[in-house]
């Protein structure tokens, strides 16, 4: 008995209506699926092979061959950029996507059960955020070994703290809620109740949160890959460029600015697409 | 005599840029001077929003007095209310609670508007608010002074916001609501306060509700309003004996006091074994204490006893605070005991064996289901009406799943919902019909006993009715046990065959409802049966009973 087929209860808005009337979450949602397809398309897209040196080349400025210019190996910058896009959405991806489903089984189950179970859970919490983050960061990656690997691990033993406060404070709120003691009343599993009745009315706003959360990440593994602990050469990663580039800014601005840039627009993609979700999901942060 | 507040041709419509609703569609009202107008009308009818536009406190900036005029004592006050609000007329609100400050001492409150319209020095203000206080019916005004809300009960919270309002001497005072949230014991005394200021002081009042059984009994003249229009107005008596329009006609003929009919006495057999037993139930909740300080406790039942009976339906009535909410989820096994039995059918559901208690309460929760009092918070949000019945069909196990969506729509139709329903989010229900859905859920248990806690409270009259039938009908059909929690006790006369009154965690009287109201043996049973809102407009606020002398004190 799902949602059959029945007259609209709504009056259906086409699907470019429903953007027009929000510029911010279609701007975003563009800026973001513009990356994609950069990314996926990387090998079609890109005019060079972005790790081929070519000594003949090098500190190009931008021109018509080069857009973007040529790093200190000769290698095309604009190449590198769009191949970057691939190791970087992974980043901002799977560095989200991981904290975000610990934390909120943790957050779940911390809420539902409460006392020690609750109690136990937030003094780690506390434990994690004791620390700076990036010392921490950079404690794990250095005892796993530098890679990206390692900082997808770091990110999740460390990033899910955020997401565990953000739904238990929801969980302890609705699990009062007479849905939830109607729930427990009708016999149904404890896990029924946790997954299916209160973390749905829960997630939006951790929804929002991976949102700009994604920047963070984004920009953490930048930083890392910055320090030498994450994305190691010659692999194309903004980060790395923008690490590479610093010995010539003098010379030759463009190596830093354009990878740079391109961090700084797929961040602005994804806020925009955190507040419009926001907006559409009624959170209020 | 020209009137004193005079509305004529009043619209106000809500703009956006997508559309225009008209929310008040020309509204022509007049209040004489001194004169007690009462305005009935359900939820969304536009009656608090006449009031709030009067004292241009609109409550949204998309909404505009498109038309219409609104003139107190010939003047026009309409975009000029910054003048008479407060001064001229004073406002009293439903939620005493969320209206007063909850940082500031009742009488600051009251002298800040005593300083603000009548410029007293503080001195001066000081002496006038403890006056005000003591006419509102404060027995130590000194002292509640300087009390802040929290210390106060229901009840005397809105005689505060009552002496705020009647601090600037207003002329009219408007009254939204302002007994709804609270027992029908202290609603009479406010009812009856308001009655006596009109006396004292010569005050025009405007008391907006949705009990007509309230406005029978106070006030001298009745409008009726529905979406947005008034559909009858007039002298109390003449249309209540007569109401010429049909809505009228409903909202009397669904007021729980004129029906007496339903209420034959008990039928039932006690041969066979009652379906609940409960014997010297204790619950006490910890209260305060903190790590080194020692726990109190606060008992919210003392010694319960009490028995019932299949196939009855057993009326559990008494004022906030009373204990039968806790009663209720206690025997659902939602509330620790904290001494006592509770059998539900033979087991033990306070047994000490965890295995015996496990057992009971599996036998517990296959045939017992309850029904909630705020019908939008009693379904989850996610879920739609069809999916909210197919997962409890699917979790009893009784129906096949191929069955799962017929038998859901068949319960649809048991508690008067289209089928149509099933696919829709509860948020696109109305209270109604949120609380039948409820009412199918509960039903989906196939449950021999449904506990409903205040479910008709949160839901207009003609809605009510509606529901009380629908429950009358269900018990009659299946012969289901019934236990129907309420503090409105004209609701449960109707409905309940048994009656339990219970005060301060006791069960204080117990009885056939046909004699338990007819001659009650307690004198609180009798005090609670006085309070009820009568329809009768010659009937006396209270039944004419004097009150016991404040019952309420600060704490």
């Amino acid at each position: 008995m799902t949602r059959p087929a029945h007259p609209p209860l709504r009056p259906r808005l086409s699907l470019g209506l429903r953007f027009a009337r929000r510029p911010m979450l279609a701007t975003g949602l563009c800026i973001l699926g513009a990356f994609v397809l950069m990314a996926v398309f990387a090998p079609v897209v890109a005019p060079y092979d972005p790790i081929l040196q070519n000594g003949d080349i090098t500190l190009l400025p931008p021109s018509l061959a080069h857009p973007f210019g040529t790093d200190n190996f000769g290698r095309d910058l604009l190449s590198r950029v769009i191949w970057g896009a691939r190791i970087d959405l992974q980043i901002a991806v799977i560095g989200v996507v991981f904290p975000f489903l610990i934390g909120t089984v943790a957050g779940t189950v911390a809420g539902f059960f409460g006392g020690w179970v609750d109690a136990s859970l937030m003094r780690l919490i506390d434990v994690v955020l004791a620390f700076p983050f990036l010392v921490l960061m950079l404690s794990i990656i250095t005892i796993l070994g530098p890679g990206l690997g390692s900082f997808y691990i770091a990110m999740a033993l460390v990033g899910w703290v955020s997401y565990a406060r953000l739904i238990r404070a929801q969980i302890l709120v609705l699990k009062t809620q007479d849905f939830a003691v109607a729930a427990q009343s009708l016999g149904f599993s404890r896990l029924r109740i946790m997954f299916r009745h209160l973390l749905p009315n829960a997630l939006a706003g951790s929804l929002v949160f991976v949102m700009s959360d994604a920047v963070l990440v984004l920009l953490n593994g930048a930083s890392i890959s910055y320090l030498g602990l994450g994305v190691q050469p010659p692999l194309a990663e903004w980060g790395v460029m923008v690490f590479e580039g610093q010995g010539f800014l003098n010379q030759a601005w463009w190596i830093t600015l354009f990878p740079g840039l391109a961090i700084v627009v797929l961040a602005f993609g994804f806020s925009l697409t955190g507040d419009a979700l926001a907006d559409l999901l009624g959170v209020k942060e | 005599m020209s009137a004193h507040l005079e509305i004529r041709n009043l619209s106000v419509a809500f703009r956006d840029h997508a559309e225009e609703r008209l929310l008040l569609d020309d509204i022509t009202l007049e209040l004489g001077r001194g004169e007690f107008l009462g305005l009935v009308g359900e939820s969304g009818s536009g009656k608090s929003l006449l009031c709030r536009t009067v004292i241009g406190l609109l409550p949204s900036r998309r909404l505009h007095v498109t038309q219409g005029s609104v003139r107190l004592d010939e003047t026009e006050i309409l975009g000029r209310e910054d003048c008479i609000r407060g001064r001229r007329i004073g406002m009293i609100f439903q939620n005493p609670t969320s209206h007063l400050d909850p940082v500031m001492t009742i009488g600051k409150q009251i002298c800040e508007g005593l300083a603000l319209h009548k410029g007293l020095g503080p001195a001066a203000a000081r002496t006038e608010a403890t006056q005000l206080l003591r006419q509102v019916g404060f027995p130590d005004p000194e002292r509640s002074f300087s009390a802040y809300a929290h210390e106060f009960s229901g009840g005397m919270r809105q005689r505060a916001m009552i002496a705020i309002a009647l601090s600037c001497d207003p002329e009219i005072l408007i009254a939204d609501e302002p007994t709804t949230a609270l027992d029908v014991t202290i609603q009479a005394q406010i009812l009856r306060l308001l009655q006596d200021l009109r006396a004292a002081r010569g005050l025009s009042i405007i008391l907006i509700t949705h009990d007509l059984g309230v406005v029978a009994q106070t006030c001298d003249r009745i409008a009726v309003m529905r979406q947005g229009r008034i559909v009858e107005h007039g002298e109390k008596r003449a249309l209540l004996a007569a109401p010429v329009h049909p809505y009228t006609q409903q909202l009397i003929a669904s007021h729980p006091s004129l029906s007496h009919a339903g209420t034959e006495p008990v039928r039932h057999k006690h041969d066979r074994s009652p379906v609940f037993e409960i014997t010297d139930l204790d619950v006490t909740f910890p209260q305060g204490g903190g790590l080194l300080m020692k726990r109190r406790g606060f008992r919210a039942l003392k010694a319960v006893s009490l028995k019932i009976w299949p196939g009855e339906t057993l009326g559990v009535v008494g004022e906030s605070g009373s204990g039968k909410s806790t009663l209720a989820r206690t025997i659902l096994g939602l509330n620790p005991a904290s001494a006592g039995r509770i059998l539900f059918e033979g087991h033990d559901l306070t047994a000490t064996s965890a295995q015996l208690r496990r057992a009971g309460l599996d036998r517990l929760r296959t045939g017992a289901a309850m029904v909630f009092q705020d019908p939008f918070n009693a379904l989850n949000p996610r879920l739609t009406v069809g999916e909210t019945l197919a997962e409890v069909l699917r979790h009893r196990g009784e129906t096949p799943p191929a069955e799962i969506e017929n038998r859901a729509g068949e319960l649809l139709d048991m508690v008067g919902l289209d089928r149509a329903f099933a696919p829709r989010l509860p948020r696109s229900l109305s209270g109604g019909q949120c609380q039948r859905a409820g009412i199918a859920r509960a039903l989906a248990v196939n449950p021999r006993v449904i506990i409903a806690d205040e479910c008709v409270a949160a839901l207009d009259v003609t809605i009510q009715a509606q529901i009380v039938a629908l429950f009358r009908e269900l018990t009659e059909k299946t012969g289901l046990t019934l236990i129907f929690i309420a503090h409105d006790l004209a609701i449960v006369r109707n409905l309940c065959e048994r009656v339990v009154v219970m005060h301060h965690g006791e069960i204080v009287e117990d009885g056939p409802s046909a004699r338990v109201f007819a001659r009650p043996e307690k004198p609180y049973t009798a005090a609670l049966i006085a309070a009820i809102p009568d329809i009768d407009p010659d009937r006396p606020i209270n039944g004419g009973i004097p009150f016991p002398s404040q019952q309420e004190f600060a704490t």
